[in-house]
């Protein structure tokens, strides 16, 4: 009976992971194909969908535009993150209960209504598409990610430690830098990747905000998906899915994925 | 002695703490500025939109217009469906995966959130692709169809492929809560109904099940509000077919330009997902997060 | 809410009045027999062929230090464990197979496992409802079992507004009201304040001698085991060191280890003479040998507690001089400088104090001390 159960259970385990690497597994596979069309099983190996994914530089440029806005939204959320965080968590000001109100609001809030949100304000305040409103249209997605991150990386922060090192001479910007920072490196590394994720893999704000001429490599796809059904996304989508894994190794080594997305995997 | 814990309110009338006060609004003013800029005048705009003709009058008409037709009503129930089928999905394929992730050691535990996690790391619009190569007309599900001697079902571009789509998206955001909630139940209680004549059955039901449910409740609000305000996956695995409230909200601001009506949309969408949250929230704090369950 | 409830408890306890469940000792059933059950756990022998037969209606602890195999052992009785070798057996049944929602054991848990979604009522009928007891008389049982337990009027909360000792007392009615085979308790006072403790356990003791359930408690508190116990079984590194009644244990430790872990020990070593003699640095004392009295020549060592040594001026025993006396209260505490090494005696606070470095002599008779081989 238990031997049954625990069989049955590996069985639905096993099932329930192939469902959820299926989409990437069959899309790699498919990369390789050396037909026209997409198709699975492949047929043939060949690399020339990835010759043409460089031979296009409409891509290269996507990427660059999308790496380059991910960048910017990373390290501008650690900062303004950090020092949010800190405001929130240490000090009393004007304002304070409303921005903790519009940052937890912001979570609620679907991401397609701040995308019409956006584009009916930029187009009242007449500021044309360019890197910079995309950039700050990411900004509101990922900077209550930073925050709220380095809030809880703040609450699990002894303050006697800081009081022991002021009590040991250090002047408050060295407490800050050898207490206070280390205690929210894995903060702040963790909110500039989630941030980078988000500004990279954005859709549905930045169909709002780009035009022609500028794209980013999520709407440079989905466009060109809508018209060609070829494997050239597939290899795309291969290349995409190597810069994530080696994402996810690195923040692996940092902090740990599962924690950073609020899974506690140890028992208590 | 400035710095002495967090609690510091009944310093705050204190002059000398006026110095903190502007530390603390220097710090938080980049926040505040990109939030007052592009988060709050974004939506206020929305909302004055919302209550406009395309010429710029007021009007309320937006909304009755949205309410009154019955193709708008269709969609407003379909996302609903959608979304409510969804969560139905995740819970019925994470429930299960989440008792047996409890069963196995922290080490493969964490692998298993990785592999709930995966998707999310992917980018939407490749992962949503993958799915177009799987269900497709050419892809392996089609293909271990044909080798059964079935024709294969239009799978794509239906309910079914954007249900699809969105439980795989969504499993992590119900097995997450629940896996949270099934931590704390305190390990002596299965073998003490067991101890006082319960089946294993009759523990999961009576006991495990009822304590776990805050869990599914967090879990299913989330993957509930989620699913009803996405838009990439339904609108690459659905497209026009499928008629789903984002959908809308897109296609009238960028394609009929009928930015009030889009406005108004979007707003519904709000009330609905919104609505939901403090509703779970205000049942959370009713109940202390316990009592809900009787 | 602690200081509350404290103070409900002070008015109220376990009601000594007799119902139903009150015991008929000719028909006293619960007799637990282990033999060679053994348990591995992540490649390690946690429990190593532990052999144990109970006398119905005895009160039977199992007492060491943690990860000693105790609690594990329990487990097996309970069935909440498979053992990997062995029978455990309950009135000539054989359950070693048996799953534990099929085996009859009432057992209280150090945490005390309420359900905390069902209320104190729906907890004490959990029991009852798997056995399918009709509604009106599992009313009844619940009503008399939460009297009994001094928990009328809680019936209809749950478990949180309870405090530790009300929550205890809830988890025995539990365990009683289904009328089990056995009563196993698992570290069932270690959660509560040190005067509650002493307070409760009294009253479970009281209870447990009135109805007559076989009771296997598991502590690591050798107080408590001394002062509960009809029988103590001390365990370590999953093997049962003696299984004696408390005095016994006390007075006469088998092993190192029981005389070191139970309170403070005169350890002499010495060469066996015969008999329940030895000599220990060229004096003759006596001793009770445990189990065979070793051969004359025989490496021994003595076990002697401090509180039946006496110390005398002249005299057969152990001849020394006094180093240290200090006062303790209730007793003195007086260590004399021996051929054998330091011997500590507690002196009874009416005894003559010695002064230090006076020539003693230390004393005990022979049936308060045990001699075993080295």
């Amino acid at each position: 009976m238990t031997r049954l159960t625990r069989a049955l259970g590996t069985v639905f385990a096993v099932l329930v992971g192939l469902f959820l690497i299926a989409p990437v597994a069959v899309t790699v596979a498919s990369s390789l194909t050396t037909t026209s069309y997409v198709t699975f099983p492949p047929q043939g190996i060949t690399l020339r969908w990835y010759a043409e994914v460089f031979g296009k530089p409409e891509f290269l440029s996507s990427f660059v535009l999308s790496a380059g806005v991910a960048l910017a939204a990373a390290a501008i959320s650690a900062v303004v993150g950090l020092a949010g965080g800190l405001a929130i968590h240490r000090y009393r000001f004007p304002g304070r209960g409303a921005l903790e109100a519009v940052l937890s609001s912001a979570f609620a809030v679907p991401t397609i209504v701040l995308g019409i949100g956006l584009l009916q304000w930029f187009a009242q305040m007449g500021l044309a598409s360019s890197p910079l409103t995309l950039l700050l249209a990411h900004l509101v997605l990922t900077v209550p990610y930073a925050v709220r991150l380095v809030l809880a990386g703040l609450a699990g922060l002894d303050r006697s430690a800081e009081k022991a090192a002021a009590g040991l001479g250090a002047p408050p910007f060295l407490v800050f830098w050898h207490v206070t920072l280390p205690a929210v490196r894995g903060a702040l590394v963790g909110g500039a990747f989630f941030a980078f994720i988000t500004s990279f893999d954005d859709l549905t704000v930045a169909l709002f905000v780009v035009t022609t001429d500028l794209q980013t490599l999520p709407v440079r796809i989905f466009n060109y998906m809508q018209y060609d059904y070829d494997p050239t996304v597939t290899a795309i989508g291969t290349l995409m899915v190597l810069f994530a894994v080696v994402a996810v190794v690195v923040i692996e080594r940092f902090v740990g994925v599962a924690r950073l997305f609020g899974a506690d995997t140890d028992h208590k | 002695m400035a710095a002495v814990g967090r609690l510091t309110g009944d310093q705050v009338s204190r002059p000398a703490n006026h110095p903190r006060r502007r530390t603390g609004l220097l710090l938080a003013l980049p926040a505040i500025v990109i939030f007052a800029l592009l988060f709050v005048a974004p939506l206020f705009t929305l909302v004055a939109n919302s209550f406009r003709t395309q010429t710029g009058a007021f009007t309320i008409g937006n909304y009755a217009r949205f309410l009154g037709d019955p193709f708008y009503r269709e969609v407003l129930w379909n996302t609903l469906k959608v979304a409510a089928l969804t969560t139905v999905g995740c819970l019925l394929i994470g429930y299960p995966f989440a008792l047996y992730m409890r069963g196995r050691s922290p080490r493969v535990r964490n692998w298993l959130a990785l592999l709930l996690l995966s998707p999310l790391l992917i980018s939407m619009v490749i992962r949503a692709y993958g799915w177009l190569v799987v269900l497709g007309p050419n892809g392996p599900v089609a293909g271990v169809l044909a080798w059964f001697g079935i024709t294969p079902p239009q799978l794509l571009y239906n309910d079914t492929a954007v249900l699809i789509g969105m439980v795989h998206v969504m499993l992590a955001y119900m097995v997450l809560p629940l896996m949270g909630s099934l931590d704390r139940i305190d390990p002596t209680l299965v073998p003490a109904a067991k101890g006082l004549g319960a089946s294993g059955w009759t523990c999961f039901w009576r006991i495990t099940l009822p304590l776990s449910a805050p869990g599914m409740l967090a879990g299913a609000m989330i993957v509930f509000s989620l699913t009803a305000s996405s838009f990439v996956t339904p609108a690459i695995l659905g497209g026009p077919k499928v008629k789903l409230m984002p959908y809308f909200v897109y296609t009238q601001a960028t394609t009929t330009l009928d930015w009030p009506y889009a406005a108004a949309i979007g707003f519904v969408l709000v009330v609905v997902t919104t609505g939901l949250l403090l509703g779970y929230s205000r049942l959370l704090r009713r109940g202390r997060g316990e009592v809900v369950f009787g | 809410m602690k200081t509350r409830t404290t103070r409900q408890e002070g008015e109220r306890s376990m009601s000594t009045s007799t119902t139903e469940m009150a015991a008929d000792p000719s028909a006293r059933r619960g007799r637990l027999r282990l033999d060679g059950v053994r348990k591995v756990l992540g490649g390690k022998e946690v429990v190593s062929a532990v052999d144990l037969e109970t006398e119905p209606g005895e009160f039977l602890t199992l007492l060491g230090p943690s990860g000693c195999g105790k609690t594990t052992t329990l487990n097996m009785v309970a069935g909440h464990l498979s053992a990997d070798g062995g029978v455990i057996e309950v009135d000539g049944t054989d359950v070693t197979g048996t799953p534990p929602h099929r085996r009859s054991m009432g057992m209280v848990f150090q945490s005390y496992a309420l359900f905390p979604h069902m209320t104190i009522a729906d907890n004490v009928a959990f029991g009852l409802r798997m056995r399918k007891v009709p509604a009106a008389a599992r009313r009844r049982q619940v009503e008399e079992v939460l009297e009994m337990a001094g928990l009328e009027g809680m019936a209809g909360r749950h478990p949180r507004q309870l405090s530790g000792g009300q929550q205890q007392r809830a988890a025995l009615a539990r365990a009683l009201v289904i009328q089990p085979d056995l009563l196993l308790l698992d570290e069932p006072f270690s959660n509560l304040d040190a005067q509650l403790r002493v307070r409760l356990r009294e009253e479970v003791v009281a209870l447990q001698r009135r109805i007559g359930t076989t009771t296997i408690l598991v502590t690591h508190d050798q107080e408590e085991a001394l002062a509960v116990s009809d029988r103590i079984a001390v365990m370590a590194d999953g093997v049962i060191h003696q299984l004696d009644r408390p005095r016994e244990i006390y007075l006469r430790p088998a092993t190192d280890f029981v005389a070191q872990f139970i309170g403070e020990v005169n350890a002499l070593d010495g060469t066996a003479t015969g008999g329940d003699t030895c000599e220990v640095a060229g004096a003759r004392v006596g001793a009770t040998p445990v189990g065979d009295p070793p051969a004359p020549g025989a490496c021994v060592r003595v076990y002697v507690r401090p509180e039946v040594v006496r110390v005398q001026t002249g005299g057969d025993g152990l001849t020394g001089t006094v180093r240290e006396t200090r006062f303790l209260g209730s007793r003195i505490r007086c260590v004399v400088a021996t051929g054998a090494g330091d011997v500590t005696a507690a002196l009874p606070f009416d005894a003559r104090v010695p002064a230090e470095g006076e020539e003693v002599t230390c004393a005990w008779r022979p049936s308060d001390a045990s001699l075993a081989t080295r």
